[in-house]
């Protein structure tokens, strides 16, 4: 975080039962997308975060991952695999197709 | 053998013992058995064994007793001059005459093969010879010269039974029976009958309405006239029935209906906008019926109907309208009463006719998406495709409003039983069934889903996802409803990690802390970062927090988003100690007093403290030192301002240590405040353009569309692909004419598509 702290003496709130204001519960919200450079996977123009087009249609959300090559372009996984049984190089660059790791 | 055989089978033999018995049988006098059976056995001797002319002998032989008894007959019937003795002795004599029809021919069996052997192999002819014999003579020599005496004489009959006479239906009966069998023309066999009897009782009835009609309508007006007109209807349908040959009764009925009814229509159409409007039902129902039998009779019915609905509907709108634009659960029983009141309307007068049903769908549907009384602005910036969208009706924002009151936890949902609340929220799929822009609930309603499961304020888990169901089935969509579908999912991973974590760690930190990690895709895909600087236990939470998700996922990135989280904290005063529900820029800006609690701290230094950006730091300020809920504010602000845009750098705030809660104007020692309030989704500046995403999107969906038609139709004409558009964008919104209209020539500027050569009005894809 970019932010910090910055008044001085700022002790854990627990410690200090006596203190004006004491942190009793906090909900935080975070959102998670995949670490990719474009949103939209190249193969079936769906964006990464939703499911590829296949899984929306049968209703497998939540197992459509992401996949990465040595050249970092990233498809979704499903769309990637068929796209291989083709050709065996990356779509947008060309380069032969080596998976650097899928999302999980 | 033969000679000996063929000598006792003449004709000239075997007669003398035949003519008694066919005398006898004609006559109707008894039979014996042996008489019966010889006469079989005679005409088969005679027919095969008469080889010099046998069966023509025993077919002239016949005619000529069967012209004999007929001439007595008729001379019995002649006797008889008035008419209905007449017709009486007639109806004896037929009857007597046409039972034996039934029996005199099967002895002859024998002598219709040998005849029709002869005669080319008519033997297809349907009617036996003897009985064709029986009924021509008796047509050529009785009924022929009586029979429009004798059908005058019927209609007289019938006349009478209208005018509520007695009537022997039998005479009638028999009088018709006499017209059909008699036709000799085999093609049609009730072409006499069509002829003569038919056309004679329908203009006897047309007759005798049209001047009884016009006199009980003049007489008795026009409410009374429909109960005659119907009660008439069915009468004479009932006489017909008994009186006329079944394929006769709906002729009868349409000249029925047309002396009856087509003729009034005006002047009972003239009476229905008054009966729908005092909900007439009966006299409805029966205007309906009758005008039912008209062809396109209820078409000027369809037409008051859905004119009252709009009028009716808008009046109340207008006069609630202060009520309703303020109140959505007003709004939405108001818009649900009319509803009810038109339904029941068109069930009780009109049987729920699926065309009136229709009518009133449409003309509801108008109803509900009206801007008259209270109106939506959208529109866009956007530099491409500028695009002004007429004002719509904010239904579709108020009833996402009323379903969150429902779904949520609110004294509303407290208030009703949980069959109460289904019951609500099944009227809530009904009248978005009659919303026509749909993407603005859809976005309202997540907003409030957002916000029901960030803060966990979901009144009922189960309702949630029923209500997912529910806007499955009345055609939301699929891809938002499997978005909702996905939060609810996420939020129970989202659960199970935040448990993992807490067990992870065992420490202060997580134990104040519960974490939601949400799937950005399905929650929100734009979400600026804001900075703001978070009291230190949470500050050293957050790396601990991303190092533990990235053990258990991978290629995965977090982004915090501060503004939906919210938290809660004692607040101690000189009265007491209170739990505060606080937004996280609130405890950010509170916590800046922790260490010197009697500090007066300016704006500028707030803003340093808590690095929030000017706008989002006036909000949060005003809302600690103005909260309508609070008789004593959070905050004091020196000088006073009284708005948000009062502040300014030199603004002096101080914690108000006389803080407290109050009950019934007694001071509280303890208790819980939220101040919270509506949980903000977005910044000002997103909203913004949260408002031109709706337009934009329609831009895109609408483009998108037409392209879809034009790759499958190659060509279409306007007018076509106008009416393909709705139906495709329908579930989300109704494209206006404008919009598509410019979203054509923007298409045609760029190339995806062209007006085709040769027809202005079509266009055509271009690959």
């Amino acid at each position: 975080m970019s932010a910090t702290v910055s008044e001085k003496g700022d002790a854990p709130a627990g410690k200090q039962p006596d203190q004006l204001f004491t942190l009793k519960r906090w909900n935080a919200v975070a959102v998670w997308s995949w670490d990719v450079e474009c949103d939209t996977c190249a193969i079936c123009r769906v964006q990464v975060m939703d499911a590829c087009l296949r899984c929306q249609a049968d209703n497998k959300q939540e197992g459509c991952v992401v996949v990465w090559g040595e050249c970092n372009h990233s498809f979704h996984n499903c769309c990637m695999s068929l796209w291989v049984e083709q050709n065996n190089r990356c779509p947008l660059c060309q380069k032969e197709w080596v998976i650097q790791g899928t999302g999980k | 053998m033969t000679m000996l055989v063929g000598h006792q089978q003449t004709f000239d033999e075997k007669w003398p013992a035949m003519q008694p018995v066919i005398l006898k049988l004609l006559s109707q006098e008894s039979v014996t058995r042996q008489e019966w059976q010889d006469l079989f056995w005679n005409v088969h001797s005679v027919c095969m064994w008469d080889d010099k002319g046998g069966p023509e002998k025993v077919h002239s032989a016949l005619k000529t007793n069967i012209s004999n008894f007929i001439k007595d007959a008729q001379s019995r019937i002649r006797s008889h001059h008035e008419g209905n003795a007449l017709l009486r002795a007639y109806i004896v004599e037929w009857q007597k005459f046409f039972s034996q029809c039934v029996y005199l021919p099967e002895p002859f069996s024998q002598l219709e093969k040998s005849l029709s052997d002869r005669t080319n192999k008519r033997k297809q002819e349907q009617q036996s010879i003897v009985r064709k014999l029986m009924l021509d003579s008796w047509n050529k020599n009785v009924f022929h010269s009586i029979s429009d005496n004798l059908k005058d004489r019927t209609m007289v009959l019938i006349q009478e039974e209208r005018e509520g006479k007695s009537v022997d239906a039998q005479l009638v009966i028999g009088v018709r029976q006499s017209f059909v069998n008699l036709c000799s023309n085999a093609e049609d066999p009730l072409q006499i009958y069509h002829e003569h009897f038919e056309s004679s009782y329908v203009q006897a009835t047309e007759k005798h309405y049209n001047s009884a009609a016009e006199n009980y309508l003049n007489d008795n007006g026009v409410r009374e006239y429909m109960k005659y007109a119907q009660q008439k209807l069915s009468e004479e349908n009932q006489r017909a029935t008994r009186y006329l040959e079944s394929s006769s009764v709906s002729v009868l009925d349409k000249h029925c209906v047309s002396v009856l009814v087509s003729r009034f229509t005006d002047a009972m159409l003239a009476e229905c906008p008054h009966m729908i409007r005092e909900n007439e039902t009966d006299q409805l129902s029966l205007m309906f019926n009758l005008m039912n039998r008209v062809p396109d009779g209820i078409n000027p019915i369809i037409k008051y109907l859905s004119e009252y609905i709009l009028q009716q509907g808008l009046t109340d709108m207008k006069e609630c309208r202060d009520i309703i634009t303020t109140d959505s659960e007003k709004y939405i029983d108001l818009l649900l009463v009319l509803f009810q009141r038109f339904s029941t309307l068109v069930k009780k007068s009109f049987n729920d006719d699926p065309r009136l049903l229709t009518a009133r769908d449409k003309a509801f549907k108008e109803v509900v998406n009206d801007y008259s009384v209270f109106s939506l602005e959208l529109q866009t910036k956007a530099k491409q495709n500028t695009v002004k969208l007429p004002p719509e009706s904010r239904c579709p924002e108020l009833l996402a409003n009323f379903c969150d009151m429902l779904l949520r936890k609110t004294p509303l949902s407290k208030k009703l039983s949980t069959d109460e609340i289904d019951a609500k929220l099944k009227d809530v799929l009904l009248v978005l069934k009659y919303v026509a822009n749909k993407d603005v609930f859809m976005r309202y309603h997540k907003a409030h889903l957002t916000r029901r499961l960030i803060l966990g304020t979901s009144a009922d888990n189960e309702k949630e996802e029923n209500m997912l169901e529910g806007l499955r089935e009345v055609g939301m969509p699929a891809d938002y409803v499997n978005k909702l579908a996905r939060m609810f999912q996420d939020i129970k991973v989202s659960e199970d990690l935040n448990q993992q974590f807490k067990e992870n760690r065992k420490d202060r930190a997580s134990d104040v802390a519960n974490i939601k990690i949400l799937n950005a895709g399905a929650w929100s895909r734009r979400s600026e970062r804001i900075p703001v600087s978070l009291p230190a236990l949470l500050e050293d939470l957050i790396p601990d927090v991303e190092e533990f998700y990235k053990s258990k996922h991978t290629g995965r990135k977090l982004h915090w988003n501060h503004l939906l989280s919210n938290g809660i904290m004692t607040f101690k005063t000189d009265i007491g100690q209170y739990e505060i529900e606080i937004t996280t820029f609130q405890m950010s800006v509170l916590h800046v007093w922790n260490s010197r609690p009697r500090e007066a701290i300016s704006f500028e230094s707030l803003r340093l403290a808590t690095q929030l950006p000017d706008a989002e730091l006036r909000k949060t300020l005003w809302s600690l030192v103005s909260n309508g809920k609070l008789k004593r504010q959070v905050l004091v602000c020196e000088p006073s301002v009284t708005s948000l845009k009062g502040f300014n750098d030199s603004s002096i705030f101080n914690i108000n240590h006389q803080f407290c809660l109050l009950k019934g104007g007694k001071t509280q020692k303890r208790g819980r405040v939220n101040l919270i309030g509506r949980l903000q989704l977005s910044t000002e500046k997103n909203r913004e353009e949260d408002n031109e995403g709706i337009t934009q999107l329609r831009i895109l969906r609408t483009q998108e569309a037409i392209v879809k038609i034009l790759k499958m139709r190659k060509k279409i004409t306007n007018a076509q692909l106008q009416t393909e558009l709705v139906e495709i964008l329908k579930n989300m919104f109704l494209p206006q004419k404008k919009l598509i209209k410019q979203q054509i020539e923007w298409l045609i500027d760029n190339k995806y598509m062209k007006r085709d050569d040769d027809d202005i009005n079509s266009f055509v894809y271009i690959t």
